[in-house]
């Protein structure tokens, strides 16, 4: 009898494990999201103190009474009330260090890494997002797209190639739409090329040297 | 009935348990697809809640809002949504 209440308990343990496990996956997926939330506050100034400052910079004569935030951390490390006046006169001089400080963010943004379109094309056929069907639909839909812009380069138009521009805004959407829910790394790749693969959609020569 | 039996009788019910959701699965995968490939040839559903299986690459899909499609690839090599 009691092998048999053992049996049970690690079966029912094992179960509870397997249930627990499948569990795990959206959290870890909201972790890979958090982080990305996070990071984008760093793009901008890098201590809050410079916001305060920010606000200062917009009234840059009133910034002696303006400042209460400044004022106030300024107090905070000195206790005398008395040196007041005396930082007043110093605060033009504290309110330029951060405008400084401001420029540099824009200069510090990266390149972003040029369209890889055979990663793309291996990923879209890789994913688990969207089923067997539906990748053939929509490789059927992308042909003709292509057909299309074949027609187009062949003809010798230069002007008629903003008529595609709609077309091809709608097939991205239709591909962003299948997959943002469940592959949204993907999503935002694809989401990021639009304008290189038009780019070289656009172009005769480069649609030529990729199809 | 012995501990042994006991086991074997406990174990094949819980191969069941566990084996049961997988063909599930794969009926919501099949229908999630469907769904998709109804709206990208823009026809009209909601969303499919069965789907028949005529043969390979060939289903009946049975849409949320009554319409009927039959799903299949053509000699073309395309896929097609046939109102039925």
């Amino acid at each position: 009898m009691m092998p048999a209440v053992r049996t049970i308990g690690i079966l029912s343990l094992a179960l509870a494990a397997g249930c627990a496990g499948v569990r795990e996956a959206p959290t870890s997926e909201m972790a890979q999201t958090v982080p990305l939330m996070v990071e984008s506050p760093r793009v901008g100034p890098l201590e809050p103190v410079m916001t305060g400052d920010t606000a200062a910079g917009i009234e840059p004569v009133a910034g002696a009474p303006t400042p209460p935030s400044k004022s106030a951390s300024a107090a905070r490390a000195a206790p005398p009330p008395a040196k007041a006046p005396a930082k007043i006169s110093a605060s033009p001089v504290a309110v330029e260090q951060p405008r400084k400080n401001e420029v540099p963010p824009p200069v510090a943004r990266p390149a972003e890494p040029p369209l890889d379109v055979a990663a793309l094309k291996s990923r879209l056929r890789e994913t688990s997002a969207i089923g067997v069907f539906t990748k053939l639909a929509l490789k059927n839909q992308v042909d003709d797209l292509l057909e299309q812009f074949r027609a187009h380069h062949q003809s010798g138009q230069k002007s008629n190639v903003a008529s595609l521009r709609q077309p091809y805004d709608m097939l991205v959407f239709k591909v962003l739409s299948l997959v943002q829910d469940s592959d949204p790394s993907l999503a935002r790749t694809i989401s990021g090329s639009r304008e290189a693969i038009w780019a070289i959609l656009a172009d005769r020569e480069k649609f030529n040297s990729v199809t | 009935m012995d501990t042994r039996a006991r086991a074997s009788a406990l174990l094949f019910s819980l191969a069941a348990l566990l084996a049961g959701p997988a063909p599930a699965a794969e009926d919501v995968t099949l229908l999630k697809d469907l769904t998709s490939v109804i709206a990208l040839l823009g026809m009209p559903c909601d969303r499919v809640v069965s789907a028949r299986r005529q043969a390979d690459n060939d289903h009946i899909a049975s849409c949320k809002n009554g319409n009927r499609y039959r799903v299949f690839m053509n000699a073309e090599g395309r896929v097609v949504a046939q109102k039925q």
